[in-house]
């Protein structure tokens, strides 16, 4: 029984595995996103969540030989270009404000 | 009760995330590391169990390979102390999910990942974080901030992961289960062959080189181009001057790859501008971040006059300054 588990494990590819893995990393992102302090950390803890989305896209649409999962993948990498542009111009501008990159000092803003 | 055993295993894989979240001694961080690592193998098996079939595949090896340093190193950069090796961790996890691209077979998305997020927004996360690093002690450049070394609520962000983490689990479980596990050969051919017929110019080439009288495409009373049989496919034409019908067969080579059939896509299904439009966001994207990041220096009036290459006011002796004062012209 555990053999033939394990030589299944090893040759036999099925979506719920590659979803899995995106699953992992999108937790990982957000528990990074929720528990980091730098904001700059923060920003690639979001890119790590946009990684996981793209895996799944690509990984339905070879499942389901449907091309245009790929075709989103691109319109993903599009938004993330532009966050992170973004993202990384409001940092540098919240740096030149208080010379840190501590994302509780502005906390003051939620007011 | 497999969802238990689901759910035991999500908590012991982010128990062993908290333990190495946390400020704390080696020995912790390497059991969490342990913790982790196990009930995330377990996981695996649990998760694989549930599917129901699976074709046979020769790449398993490789993925295993690929997906455990995409989550390892995924751990490490939201573990590290220090952005920069974050950044560069990141790195290495856009370099295995461009492997596990490839396995799937979207060879153009793998290397467009590459060359887009491994080589130029990373690079942008570099500059920025070099930019805007500094050290709290400049007597000791190598100290870390504070806001660095330790984590805000690292219990709650877990509890959260948790929720997360079971959510997608069970979901997967559940629903997908039932969903194709491998997909079919024979489907993928036909739908290859489908995308071929798209592209006239394409088959006029593959005919092209062996039919040397002009012709056209088609039989008059069948509309279809191709003639589609699993893996081979053979391709209807009409000889121009003598109105011949002719078929050819096309070799299996001759399917659209990745990159082509990404493209007709991109063209066929998104043809109200929504590519234009990511163009669009892009450049909007680029504005504001030129306008948010550019300095603001107040310029009193003399220095706009002195860029824009004019006289500089408010010297009454020079000889012109009447004229100056009256018109404010370029001499």
């Amino acid at each position: 029984m555990t053999t033939v588990l394990a030589t299944e494990l090893l040759t036999v590819l099925t979506l719920n595995q590659y979803l899995l893995v995106s699953a992992v990393l999108f937790t990982v992102g957000l528990v990074g996103f929720l528990a980091r302090r730098n904001l700059i950390v923060m920003f690639l803890c979001t890119e790590l969540m946009f990684q996981a989305g793209a895996i799944a896209f690509i990984a339905f649409s070879r499942f389901h030989l449907e091309v245009s999962g790929q075709v989103f993948v691109i319109f993903i990498l599009t938004v993330a270009a532009a966050e992170a542009a973004l993202a990384l111009a409001l940092v540098v501008l919240l740096y030149r404000r208080k010379e840190t990159l501590n994302a509780e000092l502005w906390s003051e803003l939620r007011e | 009760m497999a969802g238990t055993a689901l759910y035991a295993l999500c908590v012991l894989c982010l128990l062993g995330l908290y333990l190495v979240l946390r400020p704390g001694g080696r020995l912790l961080k390497t059991v969490g590391v342990l913790i982790g690592l196990a009930a995330l193998a377990l996981l695996f098996v649990e998760i694989t169990r549930s599917a129901t079939g699976g074709g046979e595949n020769e790449q398993g090896a490789f993925f295993y390979i690929f997906s455990s340093i995409a989550v390892m190193a995924a751990v490490r950069m939201i573990t590290h102390t220090r952005p920069v090796y974050s950044a560069l961790y990141f790195v290495f996890v856009v370099l295995s999910s461009a492997g596990l691209f490839l396995l799937l077979e979207a060879e153009f998305i793998a290397f467009a990942l590459i060359i887009i997020y491994a080589g130029a927004i990373l690079i942008t996360y570099l500059f920025v974080i070099m930019l805007a690093q500094q050290s709290p002690d400049p007597h000791n450049p190598s100290a870390q901030p504070e806001y660095d070394v330790i984590p805000r609520e690292p219990a709650a962000a877990v509890v959260v992961g948790f929720i997360m983490l079971a959510l997608f689990s069970h979901m997967i479980v559940e629903t997908f289960s039932n969903a194709p596990q491998s997909p079919s050969v024979q489907m993928a051919q036909n739908l290859a062959w489908r995308d071929l017929e798209q592209m006239p110019t394409q088959l006029e080439d593959l005919v092209r080189e062996s039919e040397t009288e002009t012709f056209r495409l088609g039989w008059d009373e069948q509309d279809d181009w191709l003639e589609i049989a699993g893996e081979t496919a053979s391709v209807r034409y009409t000889l121009n001057e003598s109105g011949q019908q002719k078929l050819l067969e096309l070799p299996a080579d001759a399917q659209p790859d990745n990159i082509q059939r990404v493209g007709l896509s991109l063209i066929l299904q998104y043809r109200e501008g929504q590519l234009e439009l990511a163009g669009v966001i892009l450049l909007l994207a680029m504005f504001g971040a030129v306008v948010l990041a550019r300095k603001h220096i107040e310029l009193n009036e003399d220095e706009k006059r002195q860029a824009a290459g004019m006289r500089r006011l408010g010297y009454e002796d020079e000889p012109e300054s009447g004229k100056l004062t009256s018109g404010g012209e370029p001499s």
